[in-house]
């Protein structure tokens, strides 16, 4: 039973975001560090100090660590939920609209660890350290828990329809296209379809551009009442509606279909309570963890017929950017997504969607943009969304 | 076999051994596959779980299955985990099938004995026993067929 219900529409608002910009590489410096130096950023930028801040939500580290750390005075309201990034947001945006607090502090550490890279080994101080305790890796290579069920899902995506590969590679090019206009991304050098092709396979049938790049970088947000938001610099971004999205099979390998899972659940609770859709959203930004992932969101949210996706990227082609550009007009995660700025968990697409609406985007803006869609997570326990509009 | 719960755990290391599953892996000491079944509306569930989630009875059976079914998703690690019997200069299967039992309940494991292009969603599957460990692991053989 999927509500219609949205008392919370449009009274919380993004006042602003900041990132450290990402780096592919174990940084000489801890999640706390990337984190207090953009939550320190985002505050400053809007002439605010610790004593202005009353509500705390993020990633990695707790919230009472980031609080300690940055002498915050009196918090009446935190929580750390695991991620992908709307998980924070809607719980930051609900404490704000209960009026447990006032003015929340979001964050989100990406951080190099030894679950999303086994190169976070090299460093001493991130052996042992986990992101979560989300779902544990399995005993041996029989399974297709956590990541690797992303790719089982893949090789049925293409047994249903004939896609392939060629497929697959239009989501690693467009966000490589977009990141190179983003001095924060992570991986800048523009790819074409030889290189995707003849990238190094990691699991049949994804490779290694298919997947998102292990990073170290923060966001921050803050987020408050959409009245408070008003008398700050920026130009506020209201959420407009927001929701998390799973089904009650929701273990990788017993998923019902492509035809449904967490995403088709986030699509129907944000038409029933957005104002808006597709057809009046000036920028997209589909989750790419894993390439395969936006596909399905191209699908599910209604770009296209299911199936149809790789065709759909096909027919909005922009050959002189070597992107996707939705009815010549619309770019998607315009800042390289997962798979080009870093691994983000979500930040990434949400942080870009608050500079885009406030036009802060840079050489990335899109003209004139006054909403976002931002379709994130997977398929099975984490899929959410959420409706962003200007103020 | 009878063991006991310590004993249970130390033959699969690295398992997410519960209180919930325990019954299913000691059904691999005998090699038998038990899928949980609920006593009062007969359907079928995977992984076990305390309780069944389409009519909340508690009365659930791990019970042997055929061992027949469907590969459903079928990928091929080119690397992965080092794991004994498992050597990924050819790249490894990992299947998800569907078993004959019930649509939609599925098993997660590697087929042996064929080459990797035979390995294809649609090919029917049976239950065969390989070890891990001195433990008994289940996976699938190609049958004839395709569904």
């Amino acid at each position: 039973m999927i509500g219609r219900r949205n008392p919370v529409k449009d009274k919380v608002a993004f006042a602003n975001a900041a990132t450290t910009g990402f780096t592919p590489h174990n940084t000489d410096r801890s999640a706390l560090s990337l984190v207090t130096e953009a939550c320190i950023a985002v505050l400053r930028d809007l002439g605010m100090t610790a004593s202005d801040v009353d509500g705390i939500c993020g990633s990695i580290p707790s919230a009472p660590q980031v609080q300690s750390a940055l002498g915050i005075p009196d918090v009446t309201w935190f929580a750390n939920p695991l991620v992908p990034f709307v998980n924070q947001l809607t719980a930051a945006v609900a404490a704000v609209h209960a009026g447990f607090c006032d003015v929340v502090l979001a964050y989100h550490a990406a951080y190099r660890l030894p679950w999303n890279t086994a190169g976070a080994l090299k460093d001493p101080f991130r052996r042992g350290q986990a992101l979560s305790s989300g779902p544990s890796v399995g005993p041996g290579p029989e399974s297709v828990v956590a990541a690797v069920g992303y790719t089982a899902w893949a090789s049925r995506y293409f047994h249903e329809y004939g896609a392939g590969r060629e497929d697959l590679a239009l989501i690693a090019i467009n966000a490589r296209s977009n990141a190179a206009r983003n001095p924060a991304a992570a991986m800048r050098d523009p790819i074409t379809m030889e290189d995707y092709l003849a990238a190094r396979m990691i699991r049949w049938p994804l490779c290694l551009l298919d997947m998102d790049v292990p990073v170290d970088g923060a966001d921050a947000f803050v987020i408050t009442t959409a009245e408070r938001a008003r008398d700050l610099p920026y130009r506020p971004v209201l959420v407009h509606a927001a929701t998390l999205g799973i089904v009650d099979h929701n273990e990788e390998d017993q998923s019902p279909s492509l035809h449904r899972h967490g995403q088709h659940v986030v699509v129907e609770a944000l038409r029933a309570r957005s104002d808006f859709w597709i057809d009046a959203c000036d920028v997209y930004f589909p989750y790419d963890g894993f390439s395969i992932i936006a596909l399905n969101w191209f699908e599910n949210a209604g770009w296209c017929d299911p199936g149809e996706a790789g065709a759909f990227l096909r027919d909005n082609w922009d050959p002189v950017t070597n992107r996707v550009l939705i009815g010549g007009r619309v770019p998607v995660n315009p800042h390289g997504g997962a798979l080009s700025e870093g691994g983000t968990q979500g930040s990434g697409h949400i942080r870009e969607a608050v500079l885009q609406l406030q036009g802060r985007a840079g050489d990335r803006q899109v003209p004139g943009a006054e909403t976002a869609i931002v379709t994130a997570g997977g398929f099975f326990f984490n899929a959410q969304g959420v409706v962003l509009r200007v103020g | 076999m009878d063991v006991t719960d310590e004993e249970l755990v130390r033959l699969f290391p690295g398992h997410p051994l519960t209180h919930d599953n325990k019954a299913a892996y000691r059904g691999r000491l005998n090699r038998l596959l038990l899928v949980n079944r609920c006593a009062t509306c007969r359907r079928w569930h995977e992984p076990p779980k305390p309780v069944c989630p389409a009519c909340w009875s508690t009365d659930v059976v791990p019970t042997p299955v055929a061992g027949t079914g469907t590969i459903f998703m079928a990928i091929f690690l080119h690397q992965g985990p080092p794991a004994e019997g498992v050597d990924y200069a050819t790249p490894y299967p990992v299947v998800t099938v569907e078993l004959d039992e019930q649509e939609g309940v599925r098993f997660t494991t590697t087929v042996v004995g064929a080459p990797n292009d035979e390995i294809r969603i649609g090919r029917r599957v049976r239950l065969d026993w390989a070890t891990r460990g001195g433990a008994p692991m289940p996976v699938f053989r190609l049958s004839e067929g395709e569904r």
